[in-house]
């Protein structure tokens, strides 16, 4: 009687404090933190994930997904912001988890292919149907009278990427004299009249307000913009030069370590690399990594003259420090 | 000559009215053109405006999200001000206690005296770090009489609480351990002004220790399990390391099955709580014996009368602590509507020794295990109707005001309680090589000395009323009479009984 009791006991407080840990098991829940522009891609994704991740394991598989401004959403990982996984707009804002927030190792970077950038982008110039102030190229922006649409490059990974190209653009132009590309710069940035925070706020300013005769916007945006959000309003412009974007992505590794999520973030992640993952970040207007798909969707993406961070500013680095850091010459030119 | 003028004279006006309209459409076609411009311009730096509007807005709704919160009459903390952050994650709470008594003792009774008495003053501080650290500190001034500030640092309390999970929290620093259910309230919570024997001599006051807790199966049901330094009974722990160095051991699970429920059942509550230590007492040749009972470390207790000035037991001053002390309280609560009730048991197993008859203080001892307990059930009637609730402070309903507000809320309070020493404390004297039955009472493990103040048990009924002005200011009035009972076969008089009237105003913020 005693010994039945005890089992009773026994088994009561085994199953009592396991059953929720078995019924979690099941149910899962990731976080995406992600930048801003990224919101129908991922949402695209993630239920494409879903479903393989139940198919494959079981498991029913809850992904939430915050946009923002990169930069804006690196700060508010590293403040708590308990991301499983970052797929954010350049390196810099991924470097700063490591380097700050000591939340991943040193080498994300090379846990996955293409420096964990399974897609890119890049920069093109947004403006309305019929290009009333016919901007051809990055030198027509900053004429009198052109109304620039960018988004803060303080807290927008668009709008670095962005700035970078216009810059790359005048220095070509300029013979390398940074002082005549500092003034082309001084230029462009006179001319917009409203700062946005992220690359989406950005568009809203140009697209549903109505601001401004161009958006320096991200390929995948303009493309967006013009096919969906504005039919028939806008025209994509590709300037002559412009800028490799890639865009990273890393698991989070202390937090997912924290909720248990550690091989389901990076299957998530791996599932970007995939045919299908591919697929979507080409549907999305993304250009894709991966060679077969790339090719499918060659004839969707033009051609253009793209410099890479790494080897025309040095790598985002010390891209970050001379142009957005504190006094760097974003600051030197956007004070003036 | 006259033609010539005349056909130049006509071109001349046939041209100008040509012409006229022709200046006239040009100069509204360019006006046009200018104002169109003009209002394309206006549209935009209206539409920026606008748009930096929105963004200032935008980034305003977001500083809101992150500016701190200042505070005030949190529940959680009855009250207090503070200041916490937007998410809640971090917060500070200012707050204090404040018991002014007034005592009056209508009968002589020994050691009593009447009159003002600041009870407690006590300033906290509490608060939470990062959404889990709970932290509390209360120092205490006034006229604690559980142990001297000297030995207890003033300090009410000074703990770190980690909510890791609901079933999952770490309790350390000083507090009071979870043993007795009354105990566990805060003070400005009790029904009486002054707590029932249970609490003032049989569980521990406080502690320094460390406590494993948690709410399981739905919140329905607690636990704890708690290594501590060990204090005698009703004790409250010293600052510093035990003269001893035992340590104690307690649990304690309480079940509230009917939580949440619409049922009239919802407010029941029911536990048990034990304690263990294997604590032994120093010899106390040269302490003199305290008014309190206390002699310091003995490892044993004296006990309290309800008016708090003085015991009606304690232990021969040749008499300590020798091995295990196991105390065990089943305990419950009743609440429905405006009604309350509260009720404990309590049992406590010490093992003490006594000199041997004629022997040294240092020399041969005996030792014999003694069983005390006590139990009360309190009840209260919340007059006005408010809802009764444990360890919650009464909110009125309408809260007292001379400009046209309401009376506060008002409750009557009963209590019945009864102490009942081990027969053996008074009986059992050293005698020759061990504890035996003695008539002679010189060497007795309890403080014989004194005729008529030494008592076996203590019978105590009370009634009072508890007059809540408001949410953080009370006034209560009890009366409680005592009777006692003397050992079989003490001698002289038995102590007569003590009746008391206690009136608190006590401020809780």
């Amino acid at each position: 009687m005693k010994k039945s009791l005890l089992a009773i006991a026994l088994l009561t407080a085994a199953f009592g404090t396991s059953a929720p840990l078995t019924a979690s098991a099941k149910d899962i829940s990731l976080l995406n933190v992600s930048y801003d522009p990224t919101r129908e891609l991922y949402q695209d994704f993630n239920a494409a994930f879903s479903k393989f991740w139940l198919s494959k394991t079981g498991d029913k598989v809850t992904i939430k997904a915050s946009h923002g401004g990169s930069g804006k959403q690196a700060r508010a990982i590293i403040d708590g912001l308990d991301a499983d996984v970052a797929t954010l707009a350049l390196a810099y804002d991924v470097d700063q988890l490591q380097e700050k927030g000591k939340l991943i190792p040193k080498d994300w970077q090379t846990r996955l292919p293409h420096n964990s950038s399974p897609y890119t982008s890049t920069i093109v110039l947004l403006v309305r149907k019929g290009n009333p102030k016919n901007i051809k190229d990055w030198d027509d922006l900053i004429k009198p009278g052109v109304s620039v649409i960018t988004p803060n490059p303080k807290t927008s990974g668009g709008a670095r990427w962005n700035y970078l190209a216009a810059w790359a653009y005048a220095q070509k132009h300029d013979g390398n004299d940074e002082a005549k590309t500092k003034e082309f710069i001084g230029k462009l940035f006179k001319n917009v009249p409203v700062l946005d925070t992220g690359a989406r706020g950005s568009t809203t300013t140009f697209v549903e307000r109505g601001i401004g005769d161009v958006l320096l916007a991200w390929e995948n945006e303009a493309f967006l913009a013009q096919k969906e959000l504005g039919v028939g309003k806008f025209e994509i412009v590709v300037p002559s030069l412009s800028i490799l974007a890639e865009p990273p992505v890393t698991v989070v590794d202390k937090f997912a370590k924290k909720h248990g999520t550690e091989v389901v973030a990076k299957a998530y992640l791996d599932y970007l690399y995939t045919e299908e993952g591919q697929e979507i970040a080409a549907k999305n207007y993304y250009r894709p990594t991966l060679a077969s798909v790339a090719k499918k969707y060659e004839s969707q993406f033009p051609k253009v003259n793209l410099v890479k961070i790494d080897e025309d500013f040095g790598g985002w680095q010390t891209a970050q420090k001379k142009h957005f850091a504190d006094g760097g010459t974003f600051d030197q030119i956007y004070q003036k | 000559m006259q033609f010539k003028f005349t056909k130049f004279a006509t071109a001349l006006i046939v041209s100008g009215i040509v012409s006229l309209p022709l200046i006239a459409h040009a100069n509204d076609s360019s006006e046009l053109e200018e104002l169109r411009a003009l209002v394309q311009q206006l549209d935009q730096k209206i539409k920026v405006l606008d748009r930096k509007n929105e963004l200032a807005e935008e980034a305003a709704a977001i500083r809101k999200q992150e500016t701190p919160v200042i505070t005030s009459n949190q529940d959680k903390y009855n009250s207090g001000f503070g200041i916490q952050s937007a998410d809640g994650q971090n917060k500070i709470q200012f707050g204090g206690l404040v018991q002014l008594d007034n005592r009056q003792y209508p009968s002589a009774n020994e050691g009593n005296t009447s009159g003002f008495d600041v009870r407690r003053i006590r300033p906290i501080v509490q608060g939470t770090l990062d959404g889990i650290y709970d932290f509390k500190f209360a120092p205490e001034y006034g006229d604690n009489k559980v142990a001297s500030s000297s030995t207890n640092g003033g300090i009410a309390d000074a703990f770190v609480n980690a909510r890791f999970k609901p079933w999952l929290q770490v309790q350390a620093g000083k507090f009071a351990p979870d043993v007795g259910l009354e105990r566990l309230e805060s003070s400005n919570f009790n029904k009486f002004i002054e707590l029932s024997t249970i609490s003032n001599n049989f569980v521990p006051n406080r502690d320094i220790g460390v406590s494993l807790h948690g709410d399981i199966i739905n919140n329905k049901l607690y636990y704890a399990v708690g290594l501590y330094q060990g204090v005698v009974d009703g004790g409250d722990s010293i600052t510093s390391q035990s003269y001893n160095g035992n340590n104690e051991y307690s649990a304690r699970v309480f079940a509230t099955p009917f939580k949440g429920d619409d049922s009239v059942l919802a407010g029941l509550g029911f536990g048990i709580a034990a304690t263990h230590d294997n604590g032994t007492g120093s010899d106390i040749a040269s302490t003199s014996y305290a008014s309190t009972g206390f002699v310091a470390n003995s490892g044993l207790p004296g006990y309290k009368t309800p008016g708090q000035e003085s015991t009606f037991f304690a232990y021969n001053a040749t008499t300590s602590a020798s091995g295990n002390r196991n105390r065990v309280t089943p305990q419950a609560y009743f609440y429905y509507g405006p009604f309350g009730v509260i009720a404990e048991y309590a049992r406590v197993s010490q093992n003490v020794s006594g000199v041997l008859d004629g022997g040294s203080l240092t020399g041969a001892r005996s030792s014999a295990d003694l069983h005390n307990n006590a139990w009360e059930i309190t009840g209260s009637w919340l007059l006005t109707g408010e809802n009764a609730t444990h360890n919650k402070p009464v909110s009125p309903n309408s809260p007292f005001s001379t400009n046209g507000g309401g009376w506060g809320a008002w409750e009557l309070v009963a209590r019945f309680q009864e102490t009942n020493i081990d027969q053996n404390a008074y009986a059992y004297a050293a005698k020759g090589t061990s504890l035996t039955t003695s008539s002679v009472n010189t060497t007795t493990l309890a403080n014989s000395s004194t005729a008529g103040i030494e008592a076996q048990s203590a019978k105590t009924w009370g009634l009072g009323v508890n007059w809540y002005l408001s949410k953080n200011l009370k006034l209560a009035t009890n009366y409680e009479v005592t009777s006692f009972n003397s050992f079989a076969g003490q001698t002289g008089t038995t102590r007569p009984d003590e009746k008391f009237i206690d009136s608190r105003l006590q401020l809780a913020f």
